[in-house]
C-alpha cells in the first residue's frame, strides 16, 4: 500500500502577528508543518506500518520550506517530492490542487492524504477539489483509519453522528488532528532524513506555466478583529460571588 | 435576472437553522440588487420541508428528491449541486458552514470551475463576483477576499446573520434528478450518533464547555446539571474530547465546532487560542477558573476566578431560584 501525503508549511497560529496597512506581518522563522498534514502523515505511518507499504510525501513550497519536507521525512515518510515555486503568498486552495492534480496525474499511488485544512487560511477545500480533478472518490474530516480488502475504512465526523465510510483504491481522504498525535522525529530520524529522497520539481516540470496557475480568489488586506474587551473579574467567597454573577447574568446580560 | 441560490442543509430530519439565517440574508441581497432569491432542498422528501422554507421569503423554490439522500454521501449530493446549478445557473450559491457542506464545496467548485470563498463572517455583491470577510490565524484577524466570476459558491458560518421572516409569492419547482447506485464509489456502512448530540452547538442559545478542569466524574456532573438547568447543548475543550471523556462531535474550536449563543459558560477552559476561534462569538461569556492568568480571562465578560467544585453548586442553586 502506497500513500502520498500532501503537506504544506503554514505559518505558526500561535506567533505574534501583526497588521501593518492591511498588510500582514509574520515572522518568518516560525513556519510549522500544517497540523493537520502531520496528523496525516502520522496516520499514513501508522497503517503502512501495520499493514506494510510506504508513504511519500508532496509539498508545494518555496525552497526555504524545504525544512518542513525534512521534518516529515525525519517522522518517517521514505521519500519526498518538493514542487518549488518562488512564492506561495498568492496561492489559493485551487491554485494548490491544480499543481498537484497535474503531479499526481504521474504518480503511482493507492491512497492520497492531507489535512482536512490548513491552520492558517482553515479554508478546507484542496482535498476535494483534488479528488474532483482527479476524478476519485474522497471522504473528508477522517477521525479513524483502517484497511481492509484494499480498501479504507474511514470514521468521519458529520453533522449527524460518526460516519463510517469505505474509500476503494484508488482513493482521497483528508485528515482532522483529531485521530493521532504526531510522533516527534528522533534523533536517529532526524539523521536519516537527511539520505532520505528528494526530488525537485518546478511547475514547468508539471507542464505548468507559473503565470497561469488559476488562482479564483484575491486577498484584499487583512484587519484587527473587533476585539473583545475583559469584562468583570470576580475573585472571593465561593458563594457570593456564584450568586452575585447569577443576578447580573440574569439582570444585567438579560441571558437567563 | 441573476440568481441568488441557497441551499437548505438538513440533517436529522431538520433544517439546519444556520442555513436559514444565510437564506434570510439572500433574500434581502436579491431584493436589493434586483436579482432572484431561490432556495434549493436535496432530500428524501422535500416536500416535508417547504413550508418552512417559504416562511423567509425566497421567490423560487428549487427541489431534488431521491432515496439516496437519507444520509450524507458527498457523490450524489456534488451531483445533485451540480445539476442545480446547470438548471437555476446563479451568479451566487450560498452555503451553510456545515460539516456536509465542508465535505463537498471543494469539489463543487473544481467541478463547476467556479471560485469559493469558504467559511466567511459575512460577504456583499461586487460588480464582478463577491468580497467577503473570513476569520483566519485561528481567527485572531480577518482577511478580506473576493472572487470574480459568472458563478461564486459561498459558505457562511453559523450565527453570522439574523433569521429574517418575510411574505411572498413563493414557486416551487421540481428538477430531474437520476442516481444510479453504481455511481456511489464509496460506502456508507453505520452512522454512530451519540445521544448527547441531540442538542447541535451550531445552533444552541446556551453553552455550558468543559475543559481540563472539570475532567473528573464530580466535574461532568456538574456541567451536565448546570447545562440541563439551562436547557444548555454540552460542549468541550480538545482536551476533554481528546481524552474521550466527551464525543469528539462536542469539541468546540477551529478543529471542533464554531459556535455563537447567546450564553457560554466556559468551566475549567484555560482559553487556548484554537478553543477560542471556534466561541469568541457569544454573545456573552462566563468563565470559571481556578488560575486568575487564565487567557479566557481576557474575552470574558464575567470571569469567576475559583475552584469550580466550590463555585458550581451555589452557581447552579441560584439559578435553579430564578428559574422557579
Amino acid at each position: 500500500m502506497k500513500f502520498i501525503v500532501c503537506i504544506k508549511q503554514v505559518p505558526d497560529v500561535n506567533a505574534p502577528l501583526q497588521i501593518k496597512e492591511g498588510q500582514l506581518i509574520q515572522d518568518t522563522d516560525r513556519m510549522i508543518l500544517n497540523a493537520y498534514d502531520a496528523s496525516a502523515v502520522e496516520e499514513a505511518l501508522v497503517l503502512t506500518e501495520k499493514q506494510g507499504g510506504e508513504v511519500e510525501v508532496v509539498m508545494v513550497g518555496s525552497e526555504k520550506a524545504k525544512e518542513t519536507l525534512r521534518k516529515a521525512l525525519a517522522m518517517g515518510a521514505a521519500k519526498g517530492t518538493h514542487i518549488v515555486v518562488d512564492q506561495t503568498e498568492n496561492f489559493d486552495s485551487a491554485a494548490y490542487a491544480q499543481i498537484l492534480s497535474k503531479y499526481f496525474e504521474k504518480s503511482e499511488y493507492d491512497f492520497i492524504s492531507c489535512g482536512k485544512q490548513s491552520q492558517d487560511t482553515d479554508s478546507g477545500l484542496t482535498g476535494s477539489m483534488l479528488a474532483e480533478l482527479l476524478d476519485l472518490p474522497y471522504v473528508t474530516n477522517a477521525v479513524g483509519l483502517e484497511y481492509e480488502n484494499d480498501q479504507l475504512v474511514v470514521t468521519r465526523q458529520g453533522d449527524a453522528g460518526r460516519e463510517i465510510v469505505e474509500l476503494p483504491n484508488p482513493g482521497i481522504v483528508t485528515c482532522s488532528n483529531d485521530m493521532n498525535e504526531p510522533r516527534i522525529p528522533s534523533l536517529k530520524g532526524i539523521m536519516q532524513s537527511k539520505r532520505k529522497p528528494v526530488d525537485t520539481v518546478s511547475l514547468s516540470d508539471l507542464g505548468l506555466d507559473p503565470s497561469s496557475v488559476d488562482k479564483m480568489t484575491t486577498i484584499l488586506g487583512y484587519q484587527e478583529k473587533p476585539g473583545r474587551e475583559p469584562g468583570k473579574k470576580f475573585e472571593g467567597e465561593p458563594d457570593q460571588i456564584a450568586k452575585e454573577v447569577v443576578h447580573l447574568l440574569d439582570e444585567e446580560a438579560n441571558v437567563l | 435576472m441573476s440568481t441568488l441560490l441557497t441551499y437548505i442543509a438538513i440533517a436529522e430530519g431538520k433544517i439546519k437553522r444556520s442555513s436559514l439565517e444565510v437564506l434570510s440574508y439572500c433574500v434581502k441581497l436579491a431584493d436589493e440588487n434586483d436579482h432572484e432569491s431561490a432556495a434549493l432542498i436535496i432530500d428524501p422528501d422535500p416536500e416535508k420541508y417547504t413550508d418552512t422554507v417559504k416562511k423567509y421569503g425566497p421567490s423560487k423554490i428549487y427541489t431534488i428528491q431521491d432515496p439516496i439522500f437519507k444520509n450524507h454521501l458527498n457523490t450524489p449530493l456534488l451531483k445533485a449541486l451540480s445539476v442545480a446549478m446547470d438548471k437555476v445557473n446563479p451568479r451566487l450559491t450560498a452555503f451553510a458552514s456545515t460539516e456536509g457542506t465542508k465535505d463537498v464545496l471543494g469539489a463543487l467548485a473544481a467541478n463547476r470551475e467556479a471560485a469559493a470563498l469558504p467559511d466567511v463572517s459575512s460577504f456583499e455583491l461586487t460588480d464582478k463576483g463577491v468580497k467577503a470577510v473570513r476569520p483566519v490565524m485561528a481567527s485572531k484577524i480577518n482577511s478580506e477576499v473576493s472572487a470574480e466570476g459568472e458563478s461564486v459558491i459561498v459558505s457562511v458560518r453559523a450565527g453570522s446573520y439574523d433569521l429574517n421572516e418575510k411574505e411572498a409569492d413563493t414557486s416551487i419547482e421540481t428538477i430531474d434528478f437520476g442516481f444510479d447506485e453504481s455511481e456511489l464509489r464509496i460506502t456508507l456502512r453505520e452512522i454512530i450518533t451519540s445521544s448527547s448530540e441531540r442538542i447541535d452547538l451550531a445552533e444552541a442559545e446556551t453553552i455550558v464547555a468543559a475543559g481540563r478542569g472539570a475532567k473528573d466524574e464530580e466535574g461532568q456532573k456538574l456541567v451536565s446539571e448546570l447545562a440541563s438547568l439551562l436547557n444548555a447543548g454540552i460542549g468541550a475543550s480538545r482536551a476533554l474530547t481528546e481524552a474521550g471523556v466527551y464525543d469528539p462531535s462536542l469539541q468546540i474550536g477551529q478543529t471542533g465546532k464554531v459556535v455563537s449563543p447567546q450564553l457560554y459558560i466556559g468551566i475549567g477552559i484555560s482559553g487556548a487560542i484554537q478553543h477560542v476561534a471556534g466561541m469568541a462569538n457569544s454573545k456573552v461569556i462566563v468563565a470559571i477558573n481556578k488560575d486568575p492568568d487564565a487567557p479566557i480571562f481576557d474575552i470574558a465578560d464575567y470571569g469567576i476566578v475559583g475552584d469550580l467544585y466550590k463555585v458550581l453548586p451555589p452557581f447552579i442553586e441560584e439559578i435553579k431560584k430564578i428559574k422557579n
